[in-house]
């Protein structure tokens, strides 16, 4: 795994032994945020450091772990339940005519949120690499889910972030009919019958 | 006095007093603070209505005696419809994937995911019953239903990261119904002259001049804590 170094300013107490140690000085500049292009993932600097403020940050990512489809449903049912919250929450502060229950709501507001985002995050969308993040952003350039989406944040996005996981094709076997999928760049062959890559046709999930 | 006892399991523990009452401990289901009146003056029944946890602020009701049984759970969600997302939950998957990308130091695809996010929430679908009741409402189907449906399932399978959202996001329901109540016990008085705090890793929501020093749900430090402002006067 490819690391970078990166420095917490918040946590640095300026000891400034990354200095001395870095052999490409790359954590000695102007603006105290160490130069990703001269980094070479040593970790010298981080081992150095006695405020700890240096973490090795991984260039990659393993992909998430799987969840079970009875989780994702609940999970939805939950996530569903609380975006509504959260819009109630915001229409409640607009219309408050106090100052405590205008704060009260937009901290409603806020927390719903919160606890939304990591609902979500458990339920495959904690890293931006992932598969379904990919393909969450290829729906939204294909079909749009309202008229002015600005497609061209998505496709961005899509350019910019490296997917972690291979992806999934589904196959079925004009041979014995058998419906399976495989990963790209795995052998293609029939689980069941051995046919081979000429006798399979992809087909939509 | 102990605090942070095992956030789940309620032990059996029964003492008598001299005159053959129960004495009872009261764990706090927030930050697990515990009320024994066997080292207390006052029976925990008697306490004022103002009495609040001292730690992190739940009211009485959010208190659990330890004699008391866990209540069974009617699992009446199902699971078989196919997924599909609202606008409001796109809105929370990509300033997730934000602050993912923040995590990761990659600025620009944060601001990205940001600028969806934003997109998306000024294009939440409107709700139409706009009172606290209906908000109370909601929060208690939580907390009645959906948290112990996935809480449930999630210990069957073994899956702990979903159990630590359902002990993270539950108790953070949880304070945000017991502060909707007080607010409409008391007009909203115990927020007048005082501030509001969200803690920005969980959610949960702080009620005093400064944020408590740690949280007592996720544990992060009081900076992680952001005050809610008033309107802004135009």
């Amino acid at each position: 795994m490819k690391y970078k170094a990166v420095r917490n300013i918040r946590l640095c107490t300026k000891d400034c032994l990354c200095l001395y140690v870095c052999p490409t000085g790359a954590t000695d500049t102007e603006n105290s945020i160490i130069d990703v292009n001269k980094c070479i993932g040593c970790g010298d600097c981080a081992k150095a450091c006695p405020s700890g403020a240096i973490s090795m940050v991984p260039q990659d990512y393993p992909p998430q772990q799987s969840k079970e489809a009875s989780i994702l449903s609940l999970s939805h049912v939950l996530t569903h339940h609380k975006a509504r919250q959260e819009q109630l929450a915001k229409q409640l502060a607009q219309t408050s005519s106090s100052d405590e229950l205008y704060r009260l709501m937009k901290a409603f507001e806020k927390s719903i949120r919160l606890v939304n985002e990591d609902i979500l995050r458990e339920s495959g969308y904690m890293l931006p690499q992932s598969t379904q993040v990919h393909d969450l952003l290829k729906t939204w350039i294909q079909d749009p889910p309202l008229d002015d989406f600005p497609r061209d944040i998505a496709q961005k996005l899509l350019d910019m972030i490296p997917c972690n996981e291979l992806p999934v094709k589904r196959y079925r076997c004009k041979v014995c009919g058998a419906i399976f999928e495989i990963k790209e760049g795995e052998e293609l062959i029939c689980p069941i019958c051995q046919a081979t890559q000429d006798q399979l046709e992809i087909i939509d999930f | 006095m102990s605090f942070y006892e095992n956030d789940y399991t309620i032990k059996e523990r029964r003492t008598l007093d001299k005159e053959g009452g129960v004495i009872m401990r009261y764990v706090c289901s927030i930050c697990g603070y515990v009320y024994d009146e066997s080292q207390e003056q006052v029976a925990f029944s008697q306490l004022p209505d103002s009495w609040v946890c001292p730690i992190c602020k739940a009211d009485q009701s959010l208190f659990v005696g330890e004699e008391k049984e866990k209540e069974t759970i009617n699992l009446d969600v199902s699971w078989n419809d196919p997924i599909v997302y609202s606008t409001g939950e796109e809105a929370a998957i990509c300033s997730n994937l934000a602050r993912g990308c923040e995590k990761q130091y990659k600025d620009e695809e944060m601001k990205l995911f940001q600028m969806l996010s934003d997109y998306l929430t000024s294009k939440m679908e409107e709700e139409t019953e706009i009172n606290l009741k209906t908000m109370e409402q909601m929060l208690q189907q939580d907390l009645s239903q959906h948290y112990p449906a996935l809480h449930h399932q999630a210990e069957e399978i073994e899956d702990r990261g979903t159990q630590r959202i359902c002990v993270w996001g539950e108790k953070v329901t949880s304070i945000l119904h017991s502060l909707l109540m007080r607010y409409q016990q008391s007009q909203g008085r115990f927020l007048r002259d005082t501030d509001i705090w969200v803690c920005s890793v969980c959610g949960f929501v702080f009620v005093g001049d400064n944020p408590p020093d740690l949280c007592p749900v996720c544990k992060v430090p009081a900076w992680k804590f952001e005050k809610i402002e008033g309107r802004e006067q135009s």
